[in-house]
């Protein structure tokens, strides 16, 4: 792994991103936290630089982190996701910008997992025509979205009816000694997510 | 044939500081190994393909084990054993990684005891004693040192061939593994003088070879970016791993991830206790002869198994397959669940698999392919990799990519877009696991979450870090603690704690905490940053002791958005 000399950077080096004009104004503010070692210096480093992708992803569109128009297919979006991965991702990236590469990385992979959950696209398709276009604000719903999606989806209650039947059987025979701690764990929290969608 | 000199470097916490990176000027290929609960193999990228090396004895799997029965301890990579039960005499510690970073009240340590070398437990969350038997007395051990021996041989073997000193390495390692247990394998490392840049889990390592695969048949037809979805499932001594990958155009995008630890070690151990007579279950001919059994199960319908066990007591038995495969149902359950798991998170459907790529030891057991063919509604298992080598391909192949060397003909333009195997979160409301970064995130991953206080006027809070998949803080994996203090005095439900996890590439995690008051725009109290793990062996009672110190006074709350 890296090395994380300069990872003990001292509480003023953290800035607030103030986001004006979200749809659900919670939370008013976001936070930025020093990314990398040597943040500072990469963020100033960054504005002296035309190009800048951090400072630019920051308003930008999922469309246009993802460099692609509203119109767009499913197969587009996932070719537009691996080709900015391959220029974005910590270990392509040239050395000396990997900090702010990998920002951006991560902006790429919220805007790929809402564009590529068609859903969730809907979703984010109506708040941008109701003006709102900024990713951030996808990204403060993508869970709450999430949720409500994984009710209805076919897959899931595909697979699910298979998993519990996988369970009952092997219930049956249940002494769990040659399970593991984690399988036993898993087990029981897939018990409990069970009684919470039937009741 | 001289001894080489067994070193191995002081057994210090302080591993991160000794991982600089190397020269700058002229890239160290890293070396790719796979360290198996039974073998170990390990490649390198020699400038134009992957090249797998060879021990003394010309064989490109060695056996994981280490004997102390001489002055110096010695690993199978140089050890000639005259035969295998020599293993079994306890003189030998083997399935180091079923055993490192494991608590004495974990199962699989438990499972362990079986075994002819000492793995003594007390049962309270701490270490097990692990000891090896010298001219009879019990000489203790540590995985991590056992471990570390055996990587010092690997190290002098690569160094010895490659004509170069090796540093920098990749290795594969269990889908299921927590961080702590990541972290002794850290350790275990640089105490081999190794530096690791990567630690993979074994499925995305067969998965960036897949890609390379790919990458290589649909060169000819440039610029078909066709997505391939593919079902990698690996099931080797000690452990069972399950990944979905979406490959197209050298980059292999890892959608989900499913682990547990269960192999071929429960296979032989169950299948042990179904042929052994009473209280003979512990020896090591029984042991060889079942194993060797098992083996000749995957191609024959039934075996006779003869033991002389001494003390007249015989094995004589013939064991069929559909016996076999009673005895082990609860582990192909288990496989079948994974795969089905893995599955339901990558949101795939059984008919959009394009290929079904099988490796490890125990892929080729007729029952464990039949499961991988039924759930993904298969015909056919990819055939061109080869099950024993694939992951110490991959690895070597990572080590290429992220050494940053560049191939001429393009095999290494490729990219693995790593996915979190287990969910991290904090303690909160009451004693429940809230993940802020949930399993199956796309790594380098930031993601945060807002959390309040549950009194009036708390002036602090505790963060307690977990990792799992449990529903309660006792059934994950602690990795840490701290708390935020001078919180302003307020009413419950107004201050905003941000909570923040930072995972990169090298999957090395941080959390922040802030403090915002409603209005302010910025934190009221310096922002706290911690790398995790924090915590040692014996973190169970951590959160026991949290519990009784604290109680409930320093909780927290998820904050509810205002819609």
């Amino acid at each position: 792994m890296k090395s994380y000399k300069g990872s003990s950077i001292l509480a003023t080096d953290f800035y607030i991103r103030p986001i004006s004009s979200l749809p659900t104004s919670f939370p008013s503010t976001t936070l930025s936290y020093p990314t990398r070692n040597r943040f500072l210096s990469t963020r100033i480093q960054a504005r002296l630089i035309h190009d800048d992708p951090v400072k630019q992803s920051e308003d930008l569109s999922f469309y246009d982190l993802l460099g692609v128009t509203e119109s767009v297919t499913l197969p587009e979006i996932k070719q537009a996701y691996k080709q900015l991965a391959r220029k974005y991702h910590p270990d392509v990236s040239p050395p000396d910008r990997v900090e702010e590469y990998t920002d951006r990385f991560i902006r790429v992979q919220e805007a790929y997992e809402t564009l590529s959950d068609p859903r969730r696209r809907v979703l984010y398709d109506r708040d941008l025509s109701m003006g709102f276009s900024f990713s951030f604000s996808g990204r403060r719903r993508n869970r709450f979205d999430e949720e409500v999606v994984e009710e209805k989806s076919e897959w899931k209650k595909k697979w699910q009816t298979q998993l519990s039947g996988l369970k009952r059987r092997s219930n049956q025979k249940e002494n769990s000694n040659s399970m593991s701690w984690a399988a036993r764990m898993r087990r029981q929290h897939h018990h409990m997510s069970d009684d919470d969608s039937s009741s | 044939m001289a001894e080489p000199a067994y070193t191995v470097a002081s057994d210090s916490e302080n591993t991160g500081e000794e991982k600089s990176s190397s020269s700058p000027s002229l890239p160290e290929i890293a070396v790719g190994i796979d360290i198996g609960t039974s073998q170990c193999s390990i490649a390198v990228w020699n400038g134009s393909q992957v090249h797998i090396l060879r021990n003394t004895r010309n064989q490109k799997l060695i056996k994981s084990f280490v004997t102390f029965k001489d002055e110096v301890p010695a690993g199978g990579v140089s050890n000639q054993l005259s035969h295998e039960q020599e293993m079994l005499t306890g003189a030998a510690i083997f399935n180091m990684k079923r055993l490192i970073g494991r608590v004495d009240t974990d199962p699989v340590v438990h499972a362990s005891k079986n075994l002819p070398f000492f793995v003594q437990t007390l049962d309270i969350g701490v270490r097990p004693f692990i000891a090896a038997l010298v001219n009879n007395a019990w000489r203790s051990t540590t995985p991590e040192e056992v471990l570390a021996i055996f990587l010092v041989e690997l190290r002098l073997m690569a160094e010895t061939q490659l004509k170069r000193a090796v540093r920098n390495v990749v290795l594969t390692v269990p889908v299921s593994f927590s961080r702590f247990q990541l972290t002794r394998m850290e350790r275990a490392c640089a105490m081999a003088g190794l530096h690791v840049l990567r630690l993979m889990p074994e499925p995305t390592a067969i998965a960036l070879l897949y890609a390379q695969q790919q990458q290589m048949t649909t060169h000819e037809n440039m610029g078909s970016g066709s997505e391939r979805l593919a079902v990698i499932f690996n099931i080797g001594a000690g452990y069972c791993d399950v990944a979905v990958t979406a490959t197209a155009g050298g980059v292999s995008q890892i959608k989900s991830l499913a682990g547990n630890a269960i192999g071929g070690e429960d296979i032989l151990q169950n299948t042990m206790r179904y042929i052994a007579p009473p209280n003979k279950e512990a020896s090591g001919l029984l042991r060889v002869a079942t194993q060797d059994a098992i083996h000749r199960l995957s191609s024959q319908e039934n075996v006779q198994i003869e033991v002389d066990l001494g003390d007249g007591d015989m094995v004589s038995k013939v064991l069929d397959r559909l016996e076999f495969e009673e005895v082990n149902e609860k582990v192909f359950q288990e496989c079948e669940r994974l795969v089905v798991q893995c599955l339901r998170d990558a949101r795939v459907e059984s008919g959009d698999i394009d290929d079904v790529i099988m490796v490890g030891g125990c892929s080729c057991i007729p029952k464990v392919r039949a499961i991988l063919k039924n759930v993904c509604k298969k015909d056919e298992i990819y055939k061109d990799v080869n099950p024993l080598e694939a992951a110490v391909r991959g690895a070597a192949l990572e080590g290429a990519v992220t050494s940053g060397i560049h191939d001429p003909f393009g095999s290494l333009d490729l990219l693995t877009i790593q996915a979190t195997a287990l969910a991290v979160g904090v303690r909160a409301n009451g004693n429940k696991f809230v993940p802020v970064i949930p399993r199956n995130t796309m790594v380098p991953a930031r993601k945060d979450l807002f959390f309040t206080t549950v009194h009036d006027d708390q002036k602090e809070a505790l963060i307690v870090v977990c990792e799992g998949e449990g529903e309660t803080v006792e059934e994950n994996h602690l990795l840490g603690f701290f708390k935020i203090v001078g919180i302003p005095p307020s009413q419950k439900g107004v201050p905003e704690i941000n909570v923040c996890m930072d995972i990169d590439a090298s999957n090395a995690l941080r959390v922040f905490a802030a403090v915002l008051m409603p209005g302010s725009k910025s934190p009221v109290v310096p922002v706290v940053e911690v790398r995790m793990p924090t915590v040692d062996d014996g973190h169970g009672w951590c959160a026991q002791a949290l519990n009784v110190k604290y109680g409930s006074t320093l909780d927290l709350i998820t904050l509810q958005r205002k819609m």
